[in-house]
């Protein structure tokens, strides 16, 4: 790692302390070092925020050589002394660099991950390899009191749920997420099978964050879940479905909230927000907000048709179609499903910060501002 | 039933595995990286009997007849060697080696052992480039080519690796003696190199990093390039590589003393270029409609290798496998011709010598440029060692 990649910032404590009651939940105090991976990213440099915002003085950020450290620049700049907010750039694929950037961590928040690779070998090693490197740092430096990894509601097969249609941390994941034909359900999966592996094997304690579709400024597409673009026309494939999102900021305060509370280790969470729309009305409102496009609703029987078939054909033709949509991939996406954050509010106490009015209001004018750029 | 196994488990091991599922009378009897996650992945997706860390421990417990090679470049040579050593048949992906002289080593050794091998060039194995072959060895070109034109272009703003790469000042692409270019090019050249004769072309490269990668203060990575090779008096060869031309195109153009050919990889299209001309008019009426007509004519042949199943993105390592297999098991020569798989070497070490001379950081116009190109007129049609 080079050297002039870590950049330590000191600034004036102007940010509040932590409140007297929440000090008591907390695993660490204010001064304890929290390592944030991915920390440039879309929810990464929310997490750092709000880690500022609740009082936490030591933090270190990590991120890709190439990532455009601005966010953090404008987290922290501006200020003053008592804070220490660490900039260190590396590549996770390095033991090296995991070695420097778990130093002393007392919670690692592992958020970095491979989003949007289309080779399944690529997005395994940018999830799997990356987070077991950082694993055998924390065990080589022996002073981790927790490790959150962030993972994904892609996991869940969205079958044989004890509760019928409610998807919540009870719920099966895919056993067998080769077959999905979604590298990143595949890395996520096997991303959660191993930091759970290292905590049972070698007593690292472990949360595991499972968040809906993360949406806000920053990521202004449209789920996937609401429905796909192909050959120019837009197929609404939800319908009336509810659509699992969590805004950016409540995210963030879940994730922040998961690496910090005590007598949580080795649970999972879902994170998803109060108030859910349907598919049919969050696509009303895009086109309402941001923009009038045209749009064909596929009823869901014909979409689960048309994954069946296009599976047989892939599986005939030995691949010549990649067996991108099939039925668990209709299982986890486009199936009617009812969520639940219970056990996040019970047991982190989370609530979301940012209502969904305010989301969307945000989210939409960030989708125009981008449009118009 | 030939076994099979597959060193390194990154993301060309995967189009491998993929194709070899369609392959007949071969079983994967193992796969192997030195990172062991990434070969259990490997395991866990295919139908691959073992996974192993250790090259040794693949070479002696599953005991493959062929390996395939899959990993970095820069350790092609080693694990080629070992694999050879251990009376392995060895498929190496593109590029063969580093250099030319370690193409020839290999080579030499698999020769001496009876063994034989072949390097990942599977686009010269794509169905539109085994039509385009048939109608060169019948003699459609009506002699020798005179001259070929070579473009193979690359889209960084699409790719995750060149994100990755240019992200990553420690990249292994980086630590190549021809960085990008060696990892990329070697398809385009080894098209050129099929159909040269000379075992020693002039060659004489140009190469540039580009306005768009000098915006994002890259420096060390050439990604234009310019090739012009030429046998003494007889054939000669464009060869383009750019990242920033669009489209950005995958095509070979050969024409000989009576007619041409125009082969383009991404849209399987093989278009037939008539030497003799039209009289008067008709020179604007009739070719125009000829080329209608083919261009109908590879829709219509390309709907029906889809319909019959056989149009997979990678149809062309199958093919490429399924040659070299045939060749082992029944004693005949392999698919590509080792003297093309010197050629290609020999011709890209040129190129990154000639590159590694030239002054960097220079703009049109500018002194240094002249000075340079004063000085490389007359040298730089040497004849590569």
């Amino acid at each position: 790692m080079d050297p002039n990649a870590v950049i330590a910032r000191c600034f004036a404590d102007e940010r509040r302390a932590i409140d007297e009651p929440d000090r008591d939940t907390f695993l660490i105090g204010p001064d304890d070092l929290i390592l944030i991976t991915g920390a440039t990213g879309f929810i990464g440099s929310r997490v750092v925020k709000n880690l500022l915002d609740h009082g936490f003085r030591n933090l270190r950020c990590f991120a890709r050589p190439s990532s455009d450290v601005a966010k953090i620049d404008a987290l922290t700049g501006g200020a003053c002394g008592g804070m220490r907010v660490e900039l260190v750039k590396g590549n996770l694929l390095s033991r090296d660099d995991c070695s420097v950037a778990t130093k002393d961590a007392a919670v690692v928040l592992h958020l970095a991950a491979a989003r949007g690779e289309k080779s399944f070998p690529d997005a395994f090693m940018n999830s799997v390899v990356t987070t077991r490197n950082l694993l055998e740092a924390c065990l080589e430096h022996q002073c981790l009191r927790r490790f959150v990894t962030v993972s994904s509601f892609t996991v869940y097969s969205n079958r044989q749920k004890p509760r019928g249609r409610l998807l919540d941390e009870s719920c099966p994941v895919e056993a067998h997420p080769e077959l999905r034909g979604d590298p990143y359900c595949f890395a996520k999966t096997r991303q959660d099978d191993l930091v759970a592996e290292y905590g049972k094997k070698f007593g690292i304690p472990y949360v595991i964050v499972r968040p809906a579709y993360v949406y806000g400024p920053g990521n202004e597409a449209i789920p996937g879940r609401v429905g796909i673009r192909t050959f120019g026309i837009f197929l609404h494939l939800g319908g009336s479905n509810t659509i699992p999102l969590t805004y950016v900021d409540n995210c963030a305060e879940a994730i922040a909230l998961a690496g910090l509370k005590k007598g949580v280790d080795g649970e999972v969470f879902n994170v998803v927000d109060d108030d859910l729309p349907s598919s049919r009305r969050f696509l009303r409102l895009y086109k309402q907000n941001v923009r009038r496009f045209a749009s064909l609703y596929v009823p869901r029987f014909v979409s689960y048709a048309l994954c069946y078939l296009w599976e047989r054909y892939s599986t005939w033709s030995e691949g010549q179609l990649p067996p991108v949509f099939n039925r668990r991939q209709w299982h986890a996406y486009w199936k009617k499903t009812h969520y639940s954050n219970a056990k996040l509010k019970t047991r982190l106490g989370w609530a979301p910060d940012v209502p969904r009015a305010q989301a969307f209001r945000r989210y939409f004018e960030a989708c125009r501002e981008r449009r118009h750029a | 039933m030939l076994k099979v196994g597959i060193v390194g488990c990154g993301r060309i091991a995967d189009a491998h595995l993929s194709q070899l599922q369609r392959v007949k009378g071969c079983q994967v009897v193992g796969v192997c990286d030195r990172e062991p996650l990434m070969a259990r992945q490997l395991y866990e997706r295919f139908p691959v009997r073992q996974y192993f860390r250790d090259l040794t421990e693949l070479l002696t417990v599953a005991r493959p007849d062929v390996v395939h090679i899959t990993t970095p470049p820069d350790s092609h040579f080693a694990i080629a060697k070992l694999c050879l050593e251990s009376g392995c048949h060895i498929y190496v992906e593109k590029p063969f080696t580093l250099y030319e002289e370690e193409a020839r080593r290999l080579i030499a050794l698999a020769n001496d052992r009876g063994l034989k091998l072949t390097v990942g060039h599977d686009d010269q194995f794509r169905h539109v480039a085994r039509r385009m072959r048939t109608l060169v060895q019948t003699g459609y070109l009506g002699g020798r080519p005179a001259h070929m034109e070579s473009y193979y272009c690359y889209e960084l703003d699409r790719s995750s690796y060149a994100g990755a790469l240019l992200g990553d000042k420690g990249h292994w692409v980086r630590g190549l003696p021809g960085k990008l270019l060696q990892n990329i090019i070697s398809h385009g050249i080894a098209r050129i190199a099929e159909f040269l004769t000379s075992e020693s072309p002039h060659v004489m490269a140009y190469g540039f990093t580009s306005p768009f990668l000098r915006s994002t203060g890259e420096r060390d990575i050439v990604d234009e390039l310019r090739v012009l090779i030429c046998e003494e008096g007889r054939t000669t060869a464009y060869f383009t590589f750019s990242t920033q031309m669009r489209p950005s195109v995958h095509q070979f153009r050969i024409y000989g003393p009576k007619n041409g050919l125009i082969l383009d990889q991404d849209q399987e299209t093989l278009i037939k270029l008539r030497g003799p001309r039209f009289k008067s008019y008709l020179e604007h009426f009739i070719p125009p409609l000829s080329m209608a007509q083919q261009h109908l004519g590879n829709l219509v042949t390309n709907l029906g290798i889809f319909l019959a199943s056989d149009f997979h993105m990678k149809s062309g390592l199958k093919y490429l496998i399924e040659s070299f297999y045939r060749s082992i098991v029944e004693g005949t020569s392999a698919p590509i011709p080792y003297r093309e798989i010197l050629l290609t070497a020999r011709i890209m070490d040129t190129i990154f010598a000639q590159l590694d001379a030239q002054p960097r950081e220079v703009v049109p116009g500018h002194p240094a440029l002249q000075a340079a190109d004063e000085s490389r007129r007359p040298s730089s049609l040497q004849s590569t060692p």
